[in-house]
């Protein structure tokens, strides 16, 4: 991401990097089927989140999309391989698994007036006492729709959006940080 | 801006979202046997009143589930949404937590 630091000003006080390697499967099943959710939390080892707008950390991050639809972020290399594992243990239930890595991109964004920036395209109320650690939520920013989740350190987010927004979504971070 | 609640996400701003109409208009069981008119009333006329409204939106940039909510046409204030159940069984906010398909 060389390109994008040398667009950012020395003073911007907001960083914007890609998240290198990351994978993305998008993941649809019925949450009142505690037996599907419970299989499908035994692949992942960890939770997957039923409570709107949260996602949850661990080998991977899970975040609630929808109430029947989360998006699970790992690592690319091993998207694939969870994609059928998971497909193994689900494959009694009613589901949808897709590997959507190719079409989704999660950059990070950080810096002391990170918030200040994201806030300047983006309708939802970024205050840590409403979107903290753990919270995450599809919404538009600059009219991109885009998954923004709060990291676990104060001012710092993850954007996932389709890789066709990417450079964009970057493009406007970089110029709304310069003002 | 409105700011309008999706039964799921929470309040978002009307950006979000996508409008969709009146709500509740049921498709015809068996369109053969209506008449010319009546297919073309439910197909283009709409009931447009002056005052409370149930009203179809999406939440396009959100979870992307279409809703409903009650809309006075005259003020724009938004009396509440609802969750979509089958046809005919539209229920009030946060009554219908359980989806029915």
């Amino acid at each position: 991401m060389s390109e994008a630091m040398a667009e950012s000003a020395p003073d911007a006080r907001v960083d914007i990097n890609e998240l290198p390697g990351r994978g993305f499967l998008n993941v649809r099943l019925d949450p009142r089927d505690k037996h599907a959710v419970k299989s499908a939390e035994q692949v992942l080892g960890q939770a997957m989140p039923l409570v709107a707008n949260t996602y949850s950390s661990g080998t991977h991050r899970v975040y609630w999309l929808g109430p029947d639809e989360w998006l699970i972020e790992t690592d690319a290399e091993n998207a694939a391989a969870l994609s059928g594992e998971l497909g193994e243990a689900l494959a009694d239930f009613n589901v949808a698994i897709n590997d959507v890595s190719g079409g989704h991109v999660a950059q990070r964004l950080s810096g002391p007036e990170s918030r200040t920036v994201l806030a300047k395209g983006c309708t939802i109320d970024l205050h840590p006492r409403e979107f903290g650690p753990g919270q995450c939520a599809r919404t538009a920013l600059a009219r991109a729709t885009v998954l923004l989740a709060a990291g676990s350190e104060p001012d710092s987010y993850t954007i996932i959006a389709a890789r066709s927004f990417t450079d964009y979504l970057r493009h406007w971070l970089t110029h709304a940080a310069k003002k | 801006m409105l700011l309008i609640e999706c039964p799921w996400c929470g309040p978002r701003a009307e950006t979000e979202f996508s409008y969709g109409g009146e709500a509740g208009i049921v498709r015809p069981l068996d369109p053969d046997a209506l008449s010319d008119e009546e297919w073309a009333d439910y197909l283009f006329y709409r009931a447009n009143p002056r005052g409370a409204h149930r009203e179809l939106w999406n939440h396009a940039h959100g979870c992307r589930r279409w809703f409903g909510v009650e809309r006075d046409t005259v003020s724009y204030r938004i009396a509440g949404s609802f969750r979509l159940g089958p046809a005919g069984s539209e229920t009030g906010k946060g009554a219908n937590t359980e989806r029915d398909d």
